[in-house]
């Protein structure tokens, strides 16, 4: 039995969902914030997430930062040493997908050599007939830049735990294998 | 006097304290005076750990063997309880891949009860330590 830790950068264009994410998300979907309060900064939230056929946990230390900070520079300061990123985007707003890849560069940037496991969110699904970004269009910008993908709508607490399943995974998977390396050295 | 290897469970080193734990790769193997068994990190940095001596021995040198480790400080304390440390040395690592890093540190003889190892940063999200050595004299009592 191992519990994992890891520092997750939440992170996407201002009023995507990222802190109606973190705040559904450590509190079990017991509350949606309906109303936009931009972060400002940087909230840090904690949680903790079983692996699934196993007895591990991965506790996420959530890095939720203001999408107003793409480029500014406090953010390289707070993202140091990154383990996973969650990048969210509005399916509504084709822009908050379009800066996806400088968020992503942004991120990479922060951790040269180092494989971080990320996940492309598309949020706000219930908006059905305002809807700007398909999932397939996404889904294989997720795919090219080697990001897992899912889409999911906050405000019906449709699928919210999902990120974070798939983070979890992809963190355990990654500790695994580099406990085989480490038993190969000697 | 002889020389010896105080950071070995047989010769009654303890770690106290280490910041992540693995039952599978629990922070004895440290200790064990062998590098194939390890403590494995388990996530964020910085992580630590303290390695207590039954009394009060001096140390000319250190050595430890592990993988992906970055940046690396040693303090030593010579208190009856793991406080009131003081830096002994600091040192950015070179990586090595595929094989272990063996670090060497001479220093000047001093006394210590406990040694903490600090591990600061990293090449990689997790990092191995197999083997810790503190090779020195007993001091007389
Ligand atoms: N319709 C709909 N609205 C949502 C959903 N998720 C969040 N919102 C709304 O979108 C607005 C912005 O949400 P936030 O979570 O504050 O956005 P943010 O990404 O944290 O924004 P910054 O902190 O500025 O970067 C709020 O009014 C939320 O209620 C969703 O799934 N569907
Ligand atoms: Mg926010």
């Amino acid at each position: 039995m191992v519990k994992l830790a890891a520092k997750c950068i939440l992170a996407g264009d201002p009023a995507v969902g990222k802190s109606a994410l973190a705040q559904m998300f450590r509190n079990d979907g017991a509350h949606f914030q309906k109303n936009y309060t931009l972060t400002t900064g940087i909230e840090l939230l904690v949680k903790a997430v079983s692996v699934p056929e196993t007895s591990d946990s991965v506790e996420f230390f959530i890095f939720d930062s203001a999408g107003k900070d793409l480029f500014s520079e406090m953010l390289e300061k707070l993202w140091e040493q990154p383990n996973v990123l969650c990048l969210v985007y509005d399916v509504t707003n084709e822009r908050s997908f379009n800066n996806c890849a400088k968020w992503l560069d942004k991120l990479r940037a922060q951790a040269v050599g180092v494989h971080i496991p990320g996940v492309l969110v598309g949020n706000k699904t219930d908006l059905v007939g305002r809807r700007v970004v398909e999932q397939k269009q996404a889904q294989e910008w997720a795919e090219k830049h080697g990001l897992e993908y899912c889409e999911m709508s906050v405000k019906e607490m449709k699928n919210f735990e999902a990120p974070f399943h798939i983070l979890a995974k992809s963190f355990h998977q990654l500790y695994k294998e580099k406990v085989e390396t480490f038993h190969s050295l000697a | 006097m002889r020389a010896a290897d105080w950071c070995l469970s047989s010769a009654g080193a303890a770690v106290v304290l280490a910041t992540s734990s693995d039952e599978q790769h629990p922070a004895e193997n440290m200790a064990d005076g062998s590098s194939e068994t390890f403590w494995t990190t388990t996530g964020m940095f910085p992580q630590e750990f303290i390695i207590g001596f039954p009394k009060c021995v001096k140390i000319s040198k250190v050595t430890i063997q592990c993988y992906l480790v970055q940046t690396l400080r040693i303090e030593r304390s010579i208190s009856k309880d793991p406080v009131d440390f003081e830096e002994c040395i600091e040192k950015d690592l070179q990586h090595t891949e595929g094989q272990l890093q063996m670090e060497e540190f001479p220093l000047p003889d001093f006394q210590a009860t406990y040694l903490r190892f600090i591990i600061k940063s990293a090449f990689d999200h997790f990092v191995s330590v197999h083997r810790v050595m503190a090779e020195g004299t007993a001091e007389n009592t």
